[in-house]
């Protein structure tokens, strides 16, 4: 007897999560093939756009309190001086926000404002374009300062993610938040699977501009990862006269081009690696004319050519080329321009690098926040420009973010972090946050509150051995804060205003079901 | 045969008589196998004994060298692996700025050039490449498989020049390299010693001003080199059998340490700085940077700052030991690390030790773990042969790694030699057809190119300087006429981290994280993904990239851009690194009937290992062939071109079995 459909897909969605033998895998992924899919069917277009910051970012002085009982706690957590990394409430940028208990406040009785170099995001934020999502991060379920404690130093069985401070193994949770430690998919790329029938075949549903990572990696659903300004295509097929192609006939020498590609033909190779180069190439070669025809359509509009002009430097590598390249494609698939059309959903990768400030942070994070708030806004006028703004939403990842405490200068890895995200469909201007519903703690000693959608940033010395007073800190000392978001509780809404069903939410986010709150309201 | 074939060697069996001469066209193209042909050896035992062909010679120095070349597989076939071994252990190391005859003490002292990032490339170029010494032409650089080695080292042991700090330093660079290179046949101890002190590895993982805890201004000590150099350098995240694969408890796999043990190594790797931080009598510790650092520092390995220096004002509440001993209030008490059993001290640093000894303890306390074998024996094996060794393999490196036999833990030598002369290294491929070998890495394909092409640097010019050194405006000179053995160029040698005009995306050094071009885990997606194959090399290879590689190798084959032969352009003022199409020029039609087979059979031998398919030469003759006298006066050469770029190009090539 045959077993339900919707079992097929979950069965082999699971099985992309990893941590199931490649046997099973194997089995489950020709079951995919022979079940049909969930059938979407979208009559507008929308793109998720993640851009991943590599190295985790200190977000405790991207974020920055500028008054109130959390501008207090920073002050002790964080003083100013030769070799310490605090900021000054005078060169924040303000934000406007709810305060006390209404909702979109931080809650916790402060005024908080942007890092000086961040003025064009805190315009977006202020005219209701972009939101902060509070201290997000990898999280099994919600976890309280003995459970981490329990975990970390006693060994118990609580479950934490694996590697909680390695740089690698918390990107690959963050991008594909999996119940494993060796992930075979992102959450990007489950989500484009699933989607798979509301796009044409043929045409990629991803794209990583400037530089490629789990994130965007599915089992079905086609990707592509290419440089910013335009797709590398094969000088050898070009110049050849093959029109970048391998199809039979073409070339001004046709047996010339045959003896190359012949070697390519695909599945043909006697060694799995020859054949995984050989699908490489293919897809290089297969896809690189799409995207170019787009981004050149784009570029001879009369609208979208003034693209570029909202990004500093659009013909660089850097995340507001990478932006400027993503806009451009979305305009095209928007507007069913060059080879994309019909594509309802896309999924886009960018990342900037540099975020590991273990030293020298004060001289160094400016300039990342500057690319950032620049990159942001840019993005955001870009889809302006050209009525689309509503279509995209741009949502900020980390590997973690950093302690409250110093060393030397800098920071060292922590968790929780606060994240943005941008879009014209954001319900800006607003804090989100504390999705597992901590409880919000006032301390009868000091009167500060712990708990709140803003985590607490104090850190008073303890005694080593001792879990901070602080509940939010993960209690070893350094201000490594516990998240009160979930990594799936962001992607989880993310991937409900792109149009998932309830049901598929949580197939793809199987951790999700651990909290009691799905969807955080921001977008 | 009369031999008796042992049990254990059971891949010995499986060789059939296919007579090697035998690699006939056959009638119908689709009959003929995408694989290499078996090859017959009249010796099944011994393969360590070998080589026994042309290609089982080009086979091992692909493992060994940046590349074979016509004159190594000669040589290699005459002399045999043993002594070639020996050969390289003895050959002189190519260093890049340490001694007095290393390439950039030349290029700074005789040539007066200033020391950047480029002149490192053409100093990393020389290693890899080898040939004359373009201050000595008649020393020939031929330390093939220490450069490997090294270049190896540098892909587990990483720093990088995407560093912004280390940008601006390439000596230091360049003096961190030349630990790998002076390493690579020593001792694995010995290495992390040296790679810990040195700067460039201080300032890329911040143990260089890291110090001991001040709570009073919520300062503590930085955990980066402190988590890296175990879960990158050393032991790894998960426990692991001594054959390489992860030890399970109830189906999950164990780390090898939790946070505690990372947090307590901070606490130890500190107090170490500048050598010259505090040589103006002052404490200059915290902050210490380039205003306190003398030029030669970065030569240097780090300083311990443990000792109050002379006419320094006592503050009040603030030792200037920089090194966290246990013994102030700040410190960490009787530090718990890694515990195994024969841990010394069950792993427990007592308190009141010094800089050098507690850090000595610590390295000790890492390099003890029983992880270390396997897990730097089996990148090792990544890197060098082949990318899913059987766990079998992995075992007899990582057992060579803990005792070489004369009970001595750690010796390089003794598991380079293990991992080249194995039955898998050197059979491997007729055992494992399908799964056998590793996507060669770009970098390693270029350096082959110009090895086996006899690459020469060409064009360039001679530019005085300009304006007194040490004023401002000054411009140094810069010497690249006539220099056939610089390897310099922005087309070739200095770009060969670009990603836009030429270049593979790849250059020693100079990886975006510390995680290396690739993890060794990774996975590509697809059929790999099904099997649960490793390809760490696919990782670096997205579309744009495995497409620009392409045509880097397109410009120096097909294109032809880069021959020795052409004319030098008057504004040509660094010249680049060019092959000479025309050597191969005599084989491109001697064959009867004036076919190319010749030509296609020796770029099977010198860039294939004798590993060209059947299919895939019947493919090439058949276009090379239609290429005639009719094409040009050069008909020739566009046969060689054309071989040239469809081979390197091919899956069948960029897989090295």
């Amino acid at each position: 007897m045959r077993p339900d459909r919707r079992k097929f897909i979950q069965q082999t969605i699971r099985a992309a999560l990893g941590g199931v033998g490649a046997c099973s895998a194997l089995g489950h992924m020709h079951l995919l093939q022979a079940a049909a899919r969930t059938n979407y069917a979208f009559g507008d277009y929308k793109a998720l756009v993640c851009v991943y910051l590599y190295g985790g970012n200190d977000s405790f002085n991207t974020i920055v309190p500028i008054s109130g009982a959390a501008r207090t706690a920073y002050d002790d957590t964080r003083p100013t001086g030769t070799g310490l990394i605090g900021l000054t409430p005078g060169s924040l940028n303000s934000l406007t926000h709810p305060t006390g208990s209404n909702a979109g406040s931080p809650g916790d009785n402060s005024q908080y404002g942007l890092h000086q170099n961040m003025p064009e995001l805190a315009t977006l934020f202020n005219t209701g374009k972009a939101a902060i999502v509070a201290n997000v991060g990898t999280l099994v379920r919600p976890t309280s300062q003995q459970d981490a404690w329990d975990a970390m130093y006693n060994g118990s069985s609580f479950p934490l993610p694996p590697q909680l401070f390695s740089h690698s193994d918390q990107t690959a949770y963050w991008q594909s938040s999996p119940p494993s430690n060796a992930p075979l998919s992102g959450w990007g790329g489950r989500i484009a699977d699933l989607l798979t029938s509301a796009n044409p075949a043929g045409v990629p549903i991803m794209t990583s501009v400037g530089g490629d990572d789990i994130f965007t990696r599915g089992q079905t659903a086609a990707g592509y990862a290419m440089n910013p300004g335009s797709a590398t295509t094969l000088n050898f097929l070009e110049w050849g006269g093959a029109n970048g192609s391998c199809a039979p006939g073409g070339g001004w020498d046709p047996n010339q081009i045959a003896a190359f590609c012949n070697l390519f033909a695909a599945g043909t190779q006697a060694n799995a690696l020859e054949r995984t180069f050989a699908a490489s190439m293919n897809h290089s070669i297969g896809t690189a004319g799409v995207i170019n025809a787009a981004i050149a359509a784009a570029n001879a509009d009369a609208t979208a050519a003034g693209i570029p002009g909202k990004f500093p430097n659009p013909g660089g590598y850097d995340l507001d080329a990478q932006l400027c390249t993503v806009a451009q494609l979305i305009w095209a698939a928007a507007n069913n321009q060059g080879g994309l059309n019909g594509l309802h959903r896309q999924v886009f990768f960018v990342n900037a690098g540099g975020f590991d400030t273990h030293s020298d942070q004060l001289a160094q994070h400016p300039d990342l926040l500057t690319l950032l708030s620049k990159s942001l806004k840019g993005f955001y006028d870009a889809l302006a420009l050209v009525g689309l703004q509503d279509k995209a939403t741009a949502f900020t990842a980390s590997d973690f973010g950093r302690t409250m405490t110093g060393n030397n200068g800098g920071t060292d890895h922590g968790w929780g972090s606060h994240h943005f995200v941008v879009g014209g469909a954001v319900q800006g201007g607003k804090f989100y946050g504390n999705g597992i519903g901590a409880t919000p703690i006032t301390d009868p000693q000091d009167g500060l509150v712990y708990g709140t959608v803003m985590p607490s940033l104090f850190d008073p010395a303890t005694t080593w051995g001792t879990p901070s007073p602080n509940k939010n800190d993960a209690g070893d000392g350094y201000g490594r804060i516990i998240p009160t978001t979930a990594v799936d509780q962001y992607a989880g809404t993310l991937a409900k205003w792109f149009g998932l069903t309830d049901g598929d939410i949580t197939t793809i986010f199987p951790s999700l079901a651990n909290f009691n709150t799905k969807y955080l309201g921001f977008v | 045969m009369g031999k008796s074939v042992r049990a254990s060697r059971r891949w010995a069996r499986i060789f059939v008589g296919l007579c090697a001469a035998g690699l006939t066209t056959m009638a119908a193209a689709q009959s003929l196998s995408h694989g290499p042909d078996p090859m017959f050896h009249d010796k099944f035992e011994g393969v360590a004994a070998g080589p026994y062909t042309d290609s089982d010679a080009a086979r091992f120095l692909a493992q060994a060298t940046f590349g074979p070349t016509d004159t190594d597989i000669a040589h290699l076939r005459a002399i045999g692996y043993q002594a070639w071994l020996d050969e390289q252990f003895a050959a002189t190391p190519t260093y890049e700025i340490t001694g007095q005859t290393a390439y950039l003490n030349w290029v700074s002292n005789t040539l007066n050039e200033q020391i950047g990032q480029d002149n490192r490339f053409e100093a990393w170029l020389l290693g890899a490449i080898g040939g004359p010494d373009p201050k000595t032409n008649s020393l020939i650089h031929t330390d093939q498989l220490r450069q490997r080695v090294a270049f190896a080292l540098s892909e587990i042991l990483v720093v990088s020049d995407q560093n912004t700090r280390l940008g601006d330093s390439p000596q230091a660079l360049a003096w961190y390299y030349d630990i790998l290179i002076g390493n690579a046949f020593g001792n694995y101890r010995d290495l992390l010693g040296q790679v810990t002190l040195s700067p460039a590895m201080g300032v890329y993982l911040n143990m260089l001003g890291n110090r001991r805890a001040d709570l009073y201004n919520n300062v503590h000590p930085d955990e980066n080199y402190a988590r890296e150099v175990n879960q990158l350098f050393s032991i790894g995240l998960v426990m692991l059998n001594p054959d390489g694969t992860p030890q399970l408890s109830g189906g999950q796999p164990v780390p090898t340490y939790l946070q505690n043990a990372i947090t307590n190594f901070a606490h130890v790797l500190t107090g170490w700085n500048w050598a010259s931080c505090d040589a103006d009598g002052r404490d200059n510790f915290i902050g210490c940077d380039t205003q306190y650092q003398a030029p030669g520092d970065s030569l240097t390995p780090m300083l311990a700052y443990e000792t109050r220096p002379p006419a320094q004002p006592i503050e009040p509440y603030f030792d200037f030991n920089y090194h966290d001993n246990g013994m102030h209030e700040d410190d960490t008490a009787n530090k718990q690390l890694l515990a195994y059993p024969g841990a010394a001290g069950g792993g427990l640093l007592i308190d009141g030790g010094t800089a050098a000894g507690d850090l000595a303890f610590a390295l000790d306390n890492i390099f003890n773990h029983p992880n270390v074998g396997p897990f730097i024996s089996k990148q090792l094996i990544q890197r060098l042969v082949t990318s899913n060794p059987s766990p079998a393999y992995v075992q007899r490196v990582a057992a060579m790694f803990d005792n070489n036999g004369s009970n001595v833990r750690g010796d390089l030598k003794t598991v380079v030699k293990t991992i080249l002369l194995d039955p898998e290294a050197r059979l491997g491929q007729w055992h494992d057809a399908d799964t056998f070998g590793k996507l060669r890495e770009p970098l390693i394909v270029l350096t082959h190119f110009w090895r086996a092409m006899h690459a020469v640097h060409h064009c360039g010019q001679n530019i005085a300087a300009i304006g007194t050194p040490g004023t401002p405006g000054y411009s140094p000179p810069t010497s690249y006429a006539n220099q056939p053995y610089r390897y310099a160029g922005y087309g070739t040698g200095w770009r060969t981290n670009g990603t836009q005009w030429g270049g593979v995306a790849q250059a020693a050094l100079d990886a975006d994280t510390v995680f290396n071009f690739f993890k060794p885990s990774f996975i590509p997606a697809g059929e790999m993904t099904t099997r649960g194959l490793r390809g760490p090399e696919f990782q670096m290879q997205t579309d744009s990239i495995v497409a620009h590689i392409s045509n880097t190798i397109h410009g120096m084959t097909l294109n032809g851009e880069f021959d020795v032969n052409d004319a030098c352009g008057g504004g040509d003022t660094f010249g680049d690194i060019m092959i000479d199409h025309a050597q191969d020029i005599a084989l491109a039609a001697s064959a009867a009937g004036g076919g190319a087979d010749n030509l296609v059979d020796e770029y099977n031998k010198r860039f294939m290992s004798g590993q060209m398919s059947p299919f895939m030469r019947n493919n090439l003759l058949v276009y090379l062939n239609t290429i005639t006298s009719s094409d040009g006066a050069d008909w020739k050469q566009q046969r060689a071109m054309n071989a040239l770029y469809m081979i390197l190009a091919s899956p069948e090539y960029m897989i090295q079995k």
